[in-house]
């Protein structure tokens, strides 16, 4: 846990109750299902969800309440002290019976041909509670002969449905994209998009998971395989670092589906569309399956030991080389990484992809989130009733993550304060949604300290959140991605850790959480990807260069040999055409990944290694949670897992994961306590490291090559009016899931969004063609328009090679400038 | 696209109301009023111009028999065939309807005059069995009366 302090204790009234003659004590209000289940007692529920509204309406629940004439929906119904309640007796069982009697009334139990067959909860209901015969004889209801395909993603049978409302209430109350609705009345009632067909969503699944019949399914699944049939691993999401639990279902070998379970991970049944239908680059054709060497100038097939062999030119090189990693890599691989890297290469120069921060910013975010004092559950941070989030468009970077925080801040008590340029999902919930130029975030945090401090009247957005700040008690700030990338992000984090310190001296509770776009950030720094850090955060002795400096080094003719572990610099790192001339400078360099990225392109010597359904492992999310990837099916073709090409290159003698992770434990002091064999469904939270702040102060030297561009950009610019921010898109991840079939259906091109009013000022409409222009780059794209984003601003993912937004920027710059001009 | 006029009355009766979703049904009215049924496009307007999620309007319209979903005759005649009509020969009224107008429930004469539909309770079950032809309602209905609210339909 990290340093701060705990909350006050709540008191709760009691209540004991008597459940099938069981007694039992919980606490008051506490619905009459739950206490039974923690009574030990099973009541069947279709309409009951737990993190859903309570709707009551489909009375499989039902329980009979001594001294009540009716019988009670359990799932709506409070305990009361004294209560006498029966779950299983006869009335209780025959109503029950009735109730599945009537929902078979309109049924059409085509089990034989329904993809949910086997994992239905009408099916297992009826097949334990239900009648054995229908009274029924009248006409079935039909909506359709054939089966609607509502979106790449969904399918759907209005005849199967029964009414239960969860696919409606999750899509409205959880995931906030209230695209399905009720439509009809009474029997007739299709629970389904806008005129049926015209569903515009977030395309997660979260409907097909939480439907418990067959009539909304999932597209990519369908006819692909019968439950039983299917081999299911549990392992984590490998796109954003909310890291979520899912489970992938194999069968004859092939990857056919992901789903997620619900009482598992803290996304429980709920994913986004990458992670539940992100899949496909595991078994794509483009992956690379062989070694490759540089013959001639031309890359070409060869032996593992071949390939191996040449890397042993690296060896001993000291400053001379230098290692480069993806944030997707486990804490093991990682780690063995660095040691390659640090122990066999004889060099601090690590780090990550890095692809917009330097290391002075990386480690003021190390501190600002106080990551080397342990992680903090999310459901901790989330009790908090004041939640503040800068730097990250959460629903689009972290979805699931913007679930959570939906569903806390949906308690009238909490304010939600979201301070970002764009407007996005979650702003629905949001008290105050406070907009300003990127590159300005250090003012926003400044101003809301001024009037902390100093006071002021609150007509500004800016102090009305400031006012909030201060009637808050206990707050939890989530710190994007975003800040990482900024010219002045050190400038803007000892701000917030200026605003931390001024929040606590008032007595409030603070608590500080990353929000990270890649798998692995937060276990990638502990594990010692850093010029600065060793694992477990502890400094080196010998500051090593970070990304930029390297590349720096590297134009200077200064780096002989790079080793890159997963990760596209040539795609990623800002000003495209300066990564790839500092580069081409480098003598000799390996790449070892899963896709011929561009980086891997001009590479010496190619690796392909393994996706992450191909290994076993741990990921650390965000909150300092440790999960294990579990492997289900060996590496494709001739590729390797990640770790052992790693361990014999740097002769190692670890023989899996389980044991790197033993190392793991005793050199970084966090993960101690954590039992790799254990790790369930709910991960293991980090302690601390045991390293005090980094302290910063005074040792931060001038940004490198950034001559204040933080300031400048802000500058107004007739020319190029637009201050350009990139990132990821709600379907897609970095470059990888440019490979995941499914997600270039949902989203195959880039667009730019700017905001309602530059639109119409520009006179071009939403969908129309454009082209984005600026440092001698220029791409055509689709507008689209973002009612309620800042003025002057412009967002492109960043997630395809068809649209190279790095080209956008010079070197250092943390925000470009462009202009948008209409195709003639 | 609704006429300003429409869209001015929209945003007139929104002050009636404590939130502006409440005057969904409302909204519907005025809208249908001008064109006839409530297509999706119209829907997606109102939808608009209330902050509501699209499909919540769709629920509101699509509950309400009162909302036309498909274009509707010159003359809308709904039949109540609840509980009171019923007893008292609403399916037969439904049946001789039909068959005078040669038109199935739910369809539009070819001429376009005409549209026979089936609706709930419509609170007039004290003079069963009952319709209502556009704002009017026709009550104690038999053949013989039908057949002369059907004549003089203008
Ligand atoms: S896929 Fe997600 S966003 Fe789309 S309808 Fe289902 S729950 Fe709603
Ligand atoms: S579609 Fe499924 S989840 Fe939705 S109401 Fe019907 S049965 Fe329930
Ligand atoms: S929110 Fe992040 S971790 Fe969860 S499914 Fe989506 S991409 Fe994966
Ligand atoms: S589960 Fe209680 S009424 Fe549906
Ligand atoms: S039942 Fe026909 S008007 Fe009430």
């Amino acid at each position: 846990m990290a340093d701060e302090e705990d909350e006050v204790e709540t008191v709760f009234i009691m209540a004991t109750v008597k459940i099938n003659g069981k007694e039992i004590t919980v606490e008051d209000g506490t619905l009459i299902l739950d206490a039974a289940r923690q009574a030990g007692f099973e009541i069947p529920t279709f309409c009951y969800q737990a993190r859903l509204s309570g709707l009551g309406s489909c009375r499989m629940c039902l329980v009979e309440i001594a001294g009540q004439k009716k019988l009670q929906p359990s799932c709506v119904t409070p305990v009361l002290h004294g209560m006498d309640v029966f779950t299983e007796n006869e009335t209780v069982k025959s109503a029950r019976a009735s109730m599945l009697e009537f929902l078979l009334a309109n049924h059409p139990l085509d089990c034989p041909t329904c993809d949910k067959g086997g994992e239905c909860e009408l099916q297992n209901f009826v097949f334990k509670s239900g009648p054995r015969q229908s009274g029924f004889s009248e006409w079935k209801r039909r909506f359709h002969d054939k089966d609607k395909i509502l979106s790449p993603v969904i399918v759907k049978n209005h005849n199967r449905c029964i009414h239960c409302e969860r696919c409606v209430r999750i899509c409205d109350e959880v995931v906030g994209a209230k695209a399905l609705g009720g439509i009809g009345r009474g029997v007739m009632i299709q629970s389904t998009g806008f005129m049926d067909d015209r569903l515009d969503c977030d395309h997660c699944g979260n409907c097909i998971e939480v439907c418990p019949v067959g009539s909304f399914m999932s597209l990519p699944y369908r006819y692909k395989a019968r439950p039983w049939d299917l081999k299911e691993v549990d392992t984590v999401c490998p796109y954003c670092a909310t890291g979520c639990q899912i489970t992938i279902g194999i069968r004859n070998g092939e990857v056919v589906r992901v789903k997620s379970r619900i009482n598992t991970g803290i996304n429980k049944e709920t994913l986004c569309a990458r992670g539940r239908f992100g899949y496909h680059f595991i078994q794509s054709r483009d992956r690379i399956t062989k070694p490759m060497v540089k013959k001639d100038g031309k890359l070409a097939e060869c032996s593992w030991d071949e390939a191996l062999s040449v890397i042993k030119q690296m060896f001993g090189s000291g400053r001379r080389t230098a290692g480069i990693a993806s944030a997707r890599y486990t804490n093991e691989e990682l780690f063995v990484f660095q040691k390659l890297v640090r122990e066999v290469f004889k060099t601090n120069n690590i780090d990550l992809d890095s692809r917009f921060a330097n290391k002075w910013v990386t480690s003021a975010m190390i501190d600002a989130c106080s990551l080397a004092a342990g992680g903090i559950p999310i459901f901790d941070a989330l009790k908090a009733d004041l939640i503040f989030i800068i730097g990250s468009a959460v629903s689009d970077e972290n979805p699931v993550t913007d679930y959570l925080i939906r569903t806390a801040a949906s308690d009238r008590r909490k304010t939600l304060i979201i301070a970002h340029p764009r407007r996005m999902k979650l702003d629905s919930s949001s008290a105050i949604s406070l907009r300003y130029k990127p590159g300005t975030e250090g003012e926003v945090i400044k101003g809301i300290a001024d009037f902390i401090e100093n006071g002021g009247e609150s007509t500004s957005d800016i102090n009305a959140a400031a006012a909030r700040f201060k009637n808050a008690s206990n707050i939890t700030m989530f710190l994007g991605a975003e800040i990482l990338r900024l010219a002045n992000g050190v400038d803007v984090l000892t701000g917030i850790a200026a605003l931390k310190a001024l929040l606590k001296r008032s007595g409030k509770n603070i608590k500080c959480l990353p929000l990270f776009d890649r798998c692995n950030q937060r276990g990638a720094r502990a594990m010692g990807i850093h010029p600065l850090f060793l694992p477990g955060l502890k400094k080196v002795k010998e500051d090593g260069m970070d990304c930029g400096e390297m590349l720096d080094a590297a134009k200077k003719g200064e780096i002989d040999s790079l080793y890159v572990l997963g990760e596209d610099i040539v795609s990623m790192h800002p000003d495209a055409r300066f990564a790839r001339e500092a580069l081409s400078n480098i003598k000799f360099k390996v790449v070892q990944d899963t896709f011929l990225t561009e980086t891997a392109k001009i590479a010496d010597v190619i690796l392909p290694g393994a996706s992450y359904a191909e290994k076993d492992g741990t990921f650390t999310n965000q909150e300092g949670r440790v999960q294990r990837l579990r492997k289900v099916i060996s590496p494709v073709g001739d590729s390797k897992d990640d770790l052992d090409i790693l361990c014999s290159i740097g002769g190692f003698a670890y023989k899996s994961a389980r044991e790197v992770f033993e190392k793991i434990k005793k050199e970084v002091a966090g993960y101690k306590d954590i039992s790799f064999e254990e790790l369930d469904g709910n991960g293991a939270i980090v302690t601390g490291h045991g390293r005090q702040s980094l302290s910063l102060k005074g040792t931060v030297p001038l940004l490198s090559g950034s001559d204040n561009s933080g300031q400048q950009s802000i500058k107004e610019d007739k020319e190029y009016p637009f201050l350009l921010i990139t990132g990821n898109h709600l379907f897609h991840s970095g470059r990888l899931s440019q490979r995941a079939d499914i997600l270039m259906q949902l989203l195959p091109e880039p667009f730019v969004e700017i905001s309602e009013d530059d639109a119409r000022e520009s006179g071009i409409v939403d969908g129309e063609k454009v082209v984005v222009k600026g440092n001698g780059y220029e791409a055509a794209m689709k507008l689209r328009i973002a009612k309620g984003s800042q003025k002057g601003v412009a967002f492109v993912p960043e997630n395809f090679d068809s649209v190279s937004v790095n080209m956008f920027y010079k070197k250092g710059e943390g925000i470009p400038r462009v202009k948008i001009v209409k195709l003639p | 696209m609704l006429s300003d006029k429409s869209k001015e009355e929209i945003k007139r009766v929104l002050n009636k109301y404590p939130n502006k979703r409440s005057a969904a049904m409302d909204a519907l009215r005025i809208a249908q009023n001008e064109t006839g049924c409530l297509s999706g496009d119209v829907m997606q307007e109102v939808a608009g111009i209330l902050g509501m999620p699209a499909p919540q309007v769709n629920e509101v319209a699509a509950f309400y028999t009162m909302y036309n979903k498909k274009p509707v005759g010159k003359y809308h005649i709904q039949v109540c065939t609840n509980v009171s009509c019923s007893l008292l020969g609403a399916e037969h009224i439904v049946e001789f309807l039909s068959r005078k107008l040669g038109i199935k429930k739910g369809e539009t004469t070819p001429d376009k005059k005409v549209t026979l539909s089936v609706v709930e309770c419509l609170g007039s079950c004290g003079t069963a069995p009952m319709m209502q032809i556009n704002d009017d309602y026709y009550e104690d209905l038999t053949d013989e009366k039908i057949e002369e609210i059907l004549s003089k339909l203008p």
